[in-house]
């Protein structure tokens, strides 16, 4: 598995350009656009939980809608049956994903390339396929009617989309955060080396499985926070969400905007969603464009998006 | 540091590779196997290191038993090797191979919020395996830009850098020039003064220059042990090994 070249000065400078965009949008943009900031972001934050195991261990998963999946119905049964609030829920939801994904990840850890992305593909069918199938979480109609965090006791209005945008902003904020402090930790390093070199890890003593487990496990409570917010920002959810073409387009958008730089995943993230809504509202053949687009990127730009960015980087020193 | 064989058999399929090898290796000393090409040199080394696990006999290492303990238990144990064919992280840099190698010698690959590479007490050990294996010039380059003989040295420095009890060196001089096979000598030599060495190699000569003991393999038997003066000297492995 390939991944971009460790720039942490490009990859800082290139979040903090997005983060000033979404924050630039939310603010002097209208209702829709600000929904589709809060869109872009929760789609951001589930690329990066992709572009986190790619890289970081060499996991490429097909199932990770599972984990949106998860993240989504956890929250709206534990804000509708119980009565906990989104905010708290988007954090049990984690904690919860966490442990799944922690449990997954032990025994699917080690499997190698095509195995590794055909048993998650496996597990998140299975996974849609019983979603669709449960009386419990509305079957095929889902769940409707999940509110969004009441946060009046400090004055904010989250069903403002000015104000649910900036809250999803901060979500995706901490968990980047996380993210880049975890992959250059003596834990990130170490899983970045799996993906280049795993038996020579093994050789020096490395606990390849306990490293990757965990990235797992992270990765699968990140992919489900997005899940928790995408079901907040709807207020309903359907088993669509957790069917494997979602985690396709998750991968799109981490090689589009270039695996293994968590703000390379956002930058795809973003232009992949803006190229989708405004192509689909020109064109009837805008997959195609797309898959077009796509290839020409795996093709000729390796590093995708973020290697143009490193080019330019290069060319203005 | 103490190392011992005994009765070691492998086979694979109907294809006895190692046949009742017992080896001892006691103290700081650097060991020579030496065997021509399909003695079991290799499966040897696998069988000490944990890649592969023997049919029959014990190893043991400082006193305890470690037949059942994969690769990764072992180089815990301190057991490393370098391989004969390079195995390094090409993407990544002299300085961040060796600093995340010392990463496992100071127990904190679990750590997860603090940076490695902004590390001191590490940067400076990595600064000193640098020197020792001659990659200070080079510290700053990625692996895959280094060359041959380079890499080879990065090799070493992966492995003393988890500060092992036993280095196992896999063929240290495969494919190397003249000049880059002196360089290496050189610095297995310095090495050989901090830590206790087993070397595979079928270069003669190499190990006449490095081992303070050999034992010769020869289709998987143990055929001679002695100083380098004695195997050069024996009419055995004259005959078995050179075919004279």
């Amino acid at each position: 598995m390939r991944a971009v070249n460790h720039n942490p000065q490009l990859r800082s400078q290139l979040f903090f350009l997005l983060l000033f965009s979404a924050i630039i949008a939310n603010i002097f943009g209208g209702y829709f656009t600000r929904f589709f900031v809060a869109e872009i972001v929760i789609l951001s934050i589930f690329a990066i939980s992709l572009d986190f195991i790619a890289s970081r261990g060499g996991m490429v998963s097909l199932g990770h809608a599972m984990f949106l999946g998860i993240g989504a119905y956890t929250t709206a049964i534990l804000s509708l049956n119980y009565g906990i609030s989104p905010f708290a829920s988007t954090f049990l939801t984690f904690i919860t994903a966490c442990l799944i994904g922690l449990i997954i990840a032990y025994f699917i850890v080690l499997l190698d390339g095509i195995f590794f992305i055909m048993v998650t593909l496996a597990l998140g069918e299975m996974f849609n396929s019983w979603v669709f199938t449960s009386d419990y979480l509305g079957g095929s109609d889902g769940i409707s009617g999940i509110m969004r965090p009441d946060l009046a006791f400090i004055g904010i209005d989250t069903n403002s989309p000015l104000i649910f945008t900036f809250y999803v902003l901060l979500w995706l904020i901490g968990i980047y955060y996380l993210l880049i402090k975890i992959t250059d930790a003596p834990l990130g390093r170490n899983l970045d080396a799996i993906r280049q070199n795993s038996n020579r890890i093994s050789a020096i003593g490395g606990y390849t499985r306990a490293y990757k487990a965990i990235a797992f496990s992270l990765s699968a409570g990140i992919a489900s926070v997005a899940g928790s917010l995408y079901v907040q920002l709807n207020g309903f959810i359907s088993p669509e969400l957790t069917h494997w073409t979602v985690s396709g387009e998750g991968l799109i958008m981490i090689i589009v905007g270039g695996i293994g730089s968590i703000s390379g995943a956002i930058l795809g993230a973003t232009v992949v969603h803006i190229v989708q809504h405004e192509l689909s509202s020109i064109i009837n053949w805008w997959m195609l464009v797309i898959g077009f687009g796509f290839i020409f990127i795996v093709l000729f730009m390796k590093d995708g998006l973020w290697g143009l960015l490193e080019k330019i980087q290069k060319k203005l020193r | 540091m103490s190392l011992s064989l005994n009765n070691i058999d492998k086979s694979f399929g109907s294809i006895k590779v190692l046949n009742n090898v017992n080896i001892q290796s006691h103290g700081r000393e650097c060991l020579g196997i030496i065997g021509p090409n399909g003695a079991g040199k290799s499966t040897l080394f696998k069988v000490i290191s944990g890649n592969l696990k023997q049919d029959k006999g014990d190893i043991y290492f400082n006193s305890l038993n470690i037949n059942n303990l994969n690769i990764n238990k072992r180089a815990r144990l301190g057991i490393s090797q370098s391989f004969q064919k390079n195995s390094l992280f090409l993407e990544m840099t002299v300085k961040e191979s060796i600093m995340l190698a010392l990463s496992h010698k100071y127990k904190i690959t679990f750590k997860m919020l603090n940076s490695l590479i902004n590390n001191k007490a590490i940067n400076n050990d990595a600064i000193e395996i640098a020197k020792d294996t001659g990659l200070l010039d080079y510290f700053d380059t990625k692996s895959d830009n280094l060359s041959y003989g380079l890499q080879r040295q990065l090799e070493l420095g992966i492995a003393i850098s988890c500060s092992p009890k036993l280095l196992l060196l896999d063929e240290p001089t495969a494919g190397m020039s003249p000049a880059e096979t002196k360089e290496i000598i050189k610095l297995i030599k310095k090495l050989s003064a901090k830590y206790s060495i087993i070397i595979v190699e079928h270069d003669m000569d190499v190990i006449y220059e490095l081992a303070n003991r050999i034992y010769v393999l020869d289709r998987g038997t143990l055929i001679f042990e002695g100083d380098a003066k004695s195997v050069k000297n024996s009419e055995l492995v004259q005959n078995k090994y050179l075919g004279i």
